[in-house]
């Protein structure tokens, strides 16, 4: 798939590790905004449909399982990958039964692992 | 003168006549006598013999009654000690009663003793407290009667069916903390338990069971407080990481002269061992906390291995190591894969890490009867004979490589050797220096 001029929202309230990380995609032709809490997220997504959700699931003011149940709860479909650091195998049953694509533990997660994951569930 | 004499001679015969019949009544009447004489001789014999068949028979009863007045003498005795042991014995009875119902009492733990049909027979006080139950409301009740037995959820466990039946057939039943249950008290509130249900065998048979329970409040508090300190500290030591291998990675990427991307690919590396150990540290804590659950699947172990070789693809070639895989296609077994891969993860790894360049890999595996075994043989450095006992420990690194520059935390064998003992298996090695090492793997299939 081409990924050129797709649009990603990376929801991450670390902004240094989202200015890296959108660097990343941005180098890769990737079109990329960045919301630094929950409720941002949901506010970018219902004005923008991105083409992929990158989320965090620590993030101020609404976190990612509450960003979850409202894009459910109004119907935004939109491929959802989940960047966190918690390991915790029952947030990650929590993501995959809100149709959270994959799951990545953040420290884990490399370039190499993250780039093939968007570019197969790109909408 | 004649007639004279023949009336004489008449006379005589009528009296010759008169003295024989005289004669013949003397003779039959001393017949007679001699008859009754002889019986009469038969009559004193017999008399006699009587005489002294009596006086034996008077000498033996007067010898039983001397016997019988020394043994009323000793009985008399006898009862008498008798008495005064029953007296004593009462007394240490007694004592001992008391001694146990004080050490019963004392006990923090609650206690129950049931018969083997499972009807309750005794509690201690702790029992009475804990629950709030009076002995005298409990006597001859079930135990999941007057105590029923909840699992986290709120669903009801079947002592009866399950534990009672478990150790009347001669089983020590254990439940500790990482299997909790909640005993619900007279009030209907509940509390979690830990208990140890033991039979209580008299020559081989069981006549009972008895029970100690203890309250684990303070306990799961503590653990829940752990395992989200872990939870919490890893994510805390994960998030500026993360920040690092991404910027370290975005350098990378920009074409750095050499010498910077050696430092910045060295950086990199670092993190990412720091990222596994954090990781490796988790599943340490997840161990020892009993908070693994397992997911058994059935997997061939040539694709196990298979994905465990592409995980470290790029450390083989870093190191120019050969690596040979000999593994049956058909070879499967029922195991959490997740765990399996860590096995062989950290025992691959370690092979490739503590084997000189140009060395040999080989991982092997096999069906044993029903047990699978998996070596994994290196031509490496190999730990030192004075060492080999200590592999096991946390944080332990033989001293032949701690010195080397390979990076290691001593903490992947430990976790082998806990998750092969969680997955129902065994870890063994041989290993001489200098010449290699071949860890096996052996779990049931």
């Amino acid at each position: 798939m081409r990924i050129e001029h797709k649009h990603v929202l990376i929801a991450e309230d670390d902004k240094f590790l989202a200015g890296v990380v959108g660097k990343f995609l941005s180098a890769q032709g990737l079109q990329v905004t960045i919301a630094h809490d929950g409720r941002e997220a949901v506010e970018i997504m219902e004005k923008t449909l991105p083409h992929l959700l990158l989320l965090d699931i620590l993030l101020p003011v609404l976190d990612g399982h509450g960003v979850l149940k409202i894009l459910q709860g109004k119907k935004i479909d939109c491929p959802v990958i989940v960047m966190s650091n918690l390991s915790d195998k029952l947030v990650q049953k929590k993501c995959k039964d809100m149709q959270v694509k994959a799951y990545f533990v953040k420290s884990d997660l490399d370039e190499a692992t993250l780039l093939p994951a968007i570019k197969k569930f790109l909408r | 003168m004649a007639k004279k004499t023949e009336d004489v001679r008449r006379k005589l015969a009528i009296t010759a006549k008169k003295l024989r019949i005289k004669a013949a009544e003397l003779a039959v009447t001393a017949r007679e006598k001699e008859n009754v004489r002889r019986k009469l001789v038969v009559t004193a014999a017999k008399l006699h013999r009587k005489a002294k068949e009596l006086a034996v028979t008077a000498r033996e009863k007067e010898d039983v009654r001397r016997k019988l007045v020394v043994t009323a003498k000793k009985l008399k005795v006898s009862r008498e000690t008798l008495e005064k042991k029953i007296l004593e014995r009462t007394k240490d009875l007694d004592q001992s009663r008391v001694k146990c119902e004080a050490i019963l009492a004392s006990i923090g733990d609650g206690i129950v003793v049931a018969d083997k049909e499972g009807k309750i027979t005794y509690v201690n006080k702790t029992f009475e407290d804990m629950v709030g139950w009076k002995t005298k409301n409990v006597l001859g009740k079930y135990m999941v009667e007057v105590v029923p037995r909840e699992d986290e959820k709120g669903e009801v466990v079947l002592l009866k069916e399950r534990i009672l039946s478990q150790v009347l057939s001669g089983e020590r039943v254990i439940a500790d903390v990482t299997q909790p249950f909640y005993y619900i008290r007279k009030n209907k509130s509940r509390f979690p338990a830990s208990s140890i249900v033991t039979p209580i065998l008299l020559s081989g048979e069981i006549i009972g069971i008895v029970e100690t329970f203890r309250d684990i409040t303070k306990e799961k508090n503590i653990d829940k407080a752990k395992t989200e300190f872990v939870s919490l500290a890893s994510h805390q030591l994960r998030t500026p990481l993360t920040s690092i291998r991404w910027a370290l990675a975005s350098l990378k990427r920009d074409r750095l002269p050499d010498e910077q991307n050696y430092v910045v690919s060295g950086a990199h590396e670092a993190a990412a061992q720091m990222a596994a150990t954090i990781n490796k540290m988790l599943m340490i804590s997840r161990i020892e906390m009993g908070g693994i659950d397992q997911k058994r699947t059935h997997v061939s172990l040539q694709t196990v291995i298979g994905k465990v070789v592409r995980l470290f693809d790029g450390d083989r070639e870093r190191h120019a190591l050969e690596l040979a895989v000999e593994c049956p296609r058909q070879l499967r077994a029922r195991v959490d894969e997740q765990l399996l891969i860590e096995i062989l993860s950290n025992l691959l790894n370690n092979a490739y890490n503590y084997t000189p360049k140009g060395g040999k890999v080989t991982i092997r595996a096999a069906q044993e009867d029903e047990m699978i075994r998996i070596d994994v043989t290196d031509t490496g450095y190999g730990i030192p004979q004075a060492e080999q006992g200590r592999i096991a420990e946390k944080f332990f690194r033989a001293s032949n490589v701690a010195s080397r520059e390979e990076a290691g935390t001593g903490i992947g064998l430990y976790m082998v050797y806990n998750i092969a003992r969680l997955i129902g298996g065994t870890i063994s090695f041989v290993s001489e220096e200098n010449k290699g090492t071949t860890f096996t793997l052996l779990f049931p299939s």
